[in-house]
């Protein structure tokens, strides 16, 4: 953002609400952290070797950290990366640009409001997984049917996010719109679209996550087009949890890089939102 | 009291009647309000809360249709928002993601012209109202006298001929509001256009006003005009004056007849 005169109240100078990890380590709350992550280590590598649980089923700590080294430097699992990324990406896409044009198509239209909000409702209602027999059966085992889940799953909030923006503005917004005389492509592009927008970016966020999570079930679900969730089945299957933790570890980074890749995107796209402001001070 | 020249008025509002809702749910909001704004003049509204006055501006405005009764702008019937007509409300209505600069020349893009051709009038109009050198800044960096500072100069931008002022400073604290009122008397009398303002304030009515139209409780109706002959500019000082008290006992007066 750029700010070329100072503002008037004391807006900017707000003590930071996340101090830096430098002053936590100094004033001490940043090893309340590190005490729970060593305990949660130490029971996670001597719990399996007290003979209470199978130790198959859950390896050690230092055995889980084997493997994922030995993962990583496998390198054989980079084309079901690569097919679980570009599925994610492809679903993420088309299921924001769908549920972005419906919720334009519901926001602006009331007739059309009135006649699809009950089919809304039951998609809503409806644990979406539910559908992925049927599409494997129509679209096969390939990356479509997965593509197809993962949209049915993600469009939804943004969907629903852009319809419930396109409503934010205030009585006085459309008042002073309407006094300018302005047509309703400009109260939709220079009022309505810009209010939704901070809404619209959480639906967007929200929908990755959804996404990813479509595709993993899918994968999971029809092995035959690889993918990670394809991986996590495969050595669970031959009994190697350590591989399968690994994989599972691999989707945790994933997933919050590219929600933390989204919140730097929405930070500046939206710096002008009350959730934005609110962080920023 | 300003020379009363015989030309047309400005506005002519005649037998307003609006009514919202039906049926059972009907209800009346002004009845027969007739009432009319003389060029170049400054007229309150003054009523108590929920007789019309809303209503009222917004018709005159073109933002509501009348149920019965006509209006007219310029002698032409209203039946629709005019470039002419300015209008505040009692928010600022800033967007948080336009700087000042680009809230004050909103306008300019929706009625389709040049950006460019108005940013010198817009800045010398954020100058006169002391807020230039916050054109960079949004509307949220800005105090609330200051965003309605900024609406001030969006509403004036197009040199409208009829200002119509919804308590734009009603959310303001006591002394903004004071200082606001001078800069809009100020800017008024610069822009030389038509103002009608509605208040709630007796005081605020009969300091700022050339008439002071009083209004009766729902459904609203006239009840009657009261001149206000002092000079401008008006000082704060005016407000202490035997003549000028004498004045708002008589609007008091009025509105509490009813
Ligand atoms: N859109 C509407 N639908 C139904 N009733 C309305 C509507 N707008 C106003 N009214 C009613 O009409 C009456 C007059 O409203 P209006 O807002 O004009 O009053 P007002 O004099 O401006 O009051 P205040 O001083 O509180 O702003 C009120 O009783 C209000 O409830
Ligand atoms: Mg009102």
């Amino acid at each position: 953002m750029t700010t070329t005169a100072p503002p008037p109240a004391p807006v900017r100078s707000a003590p930071a609400l996340r101090p830096s990890w430098w002053e936590r380590f100094r004033n001490g709350s940043a090893w309340i952290v590190i005490a729970t992550v060593a305990l949660f280590i130490a029971i996670w590598e001597f719990f399996p070797q007290t003979g209470l649980v199978n130790r198959v089923l859950f390896p050690t700590f230092s055995e889980t950290v084997a493997a994922f080294f030995q993962l990583l430097g496998g390198g054989y699992w980079w084309e079901d990366l690569a097919k679980t990324m570009s599925a994610v990406a492809i679903a993420w896409v088309i299921g924001c640009a769908f549920g972005f044009v419906m919720g334009v198509v519901l926001g602006t239209s009331p007739f059309m409001r009135q006649a699809i909000t009950p089919y809304a409702i039951a998609v809503q209602a409806l644990p979406k997984v539910v559908l992925a027999p049927l599409l494997i059966g129509w679209l096969g085992f390939g990356a479509e049917s997965k593509i197809a889940l993962a949209v049915i799953i993600c469009f939804f909030p943004v969907w629903i996010d852009t319809m419930v923006g396109l409503a934010l503005p205030s009585a006085n917004e459309f008042k002073l719109m309407k006094s300018l005389r302005a047509n309703r492509w400009q109260v939709f592009t220079k009022l309505q679209l810009p209010s939704a927008l901070p809404m619209i970016m959480v639906g967007v966020k929200h929908a990755l996550l959804l996404a990813f999570t479509g595709v993993i079930v899918a994968e999971i679900l029809s092995a035959s087009d690889g993918g990670l969730g394809k991986l996590t089945k495969e050595f669970a299957s031959q009994l190697n949890m350590g591989l399968v933790y690994s994989v599972v570890t691999i989707v945790v980074i994933l997933s919050i890089t590219l929600v933390s890749i989204a919140d730097v995107i929405e930070r500046r796209v939206v710096f002008w939102s009350e959730e934005s402001r609110s962080r920023k001070k | 009291m300003t020379t009363m020249t015989q030309t047309a008025p400005l506005v002519r509002v005649e037998g307003v009647t609006k009514r919202f809702g039906s049926g059972d749910k009907e209800m009346v909001a002004l009845s027969g309000l007739n009432l009319e704004v003389r060029e170049g003049e400054f007229l309150s509204l003054l009523g108590p809360s929920g007789c019309g006055k809303s209503t009222a501006l917004n018709i005159m405005g073109g933002l509501l249709t009348a149920s019965e009764g006509t209006v007219t702008f310029s002698g032409e019937p209203l039946t629709e928002p005019s470039r002419n007509i300015g209008m505040m409300f009692q928010q600022a209505v800033m967007f948080p993601w336009r700087t000042t600069l680009e809230n004050v020349l909103l306008p300019v893009e929706i009625f389709g012209e040049k950006k460019k051709d108005f940013i010198p009038k817009a800045e010398e109009l954020l100058e006169m109202v002391g807020i230039r050198d916050f054109r960079d800044s949004y509307p949220w960096q800005l105090s609330g006298g200051m965003q309605q500072r900024a609406a001030l100069c969006r509403v004036l931008l197009h040199d409208p001929k009829l200002l119509l002022l919804d308590e734009p400073f009603g959310a303001l604290d006591e002394f903004t509001r004071e200082s606001m009122n001078q800069e809009l008397l100020r800017l008024q009398d610069y822009a030389t256009s038509t103002a009608v303002l509605v208040t709630h304030n007796i005081t605020e009515a009969v300091f700022m006003s050339d008439r002071v139209a009083v209004m009766s409780a729902r459904p609203g109706r006239l009840v009657d005009i009261i001149e206000v002959p002092f000079d401008r500019p008006r000082r704060p000082e005016l407000q202490t004056s035997t003549e000028f008290i004498k004045l708002v006992a008589k609007a008091r007066q009025m509105l509490e007849l009813q």
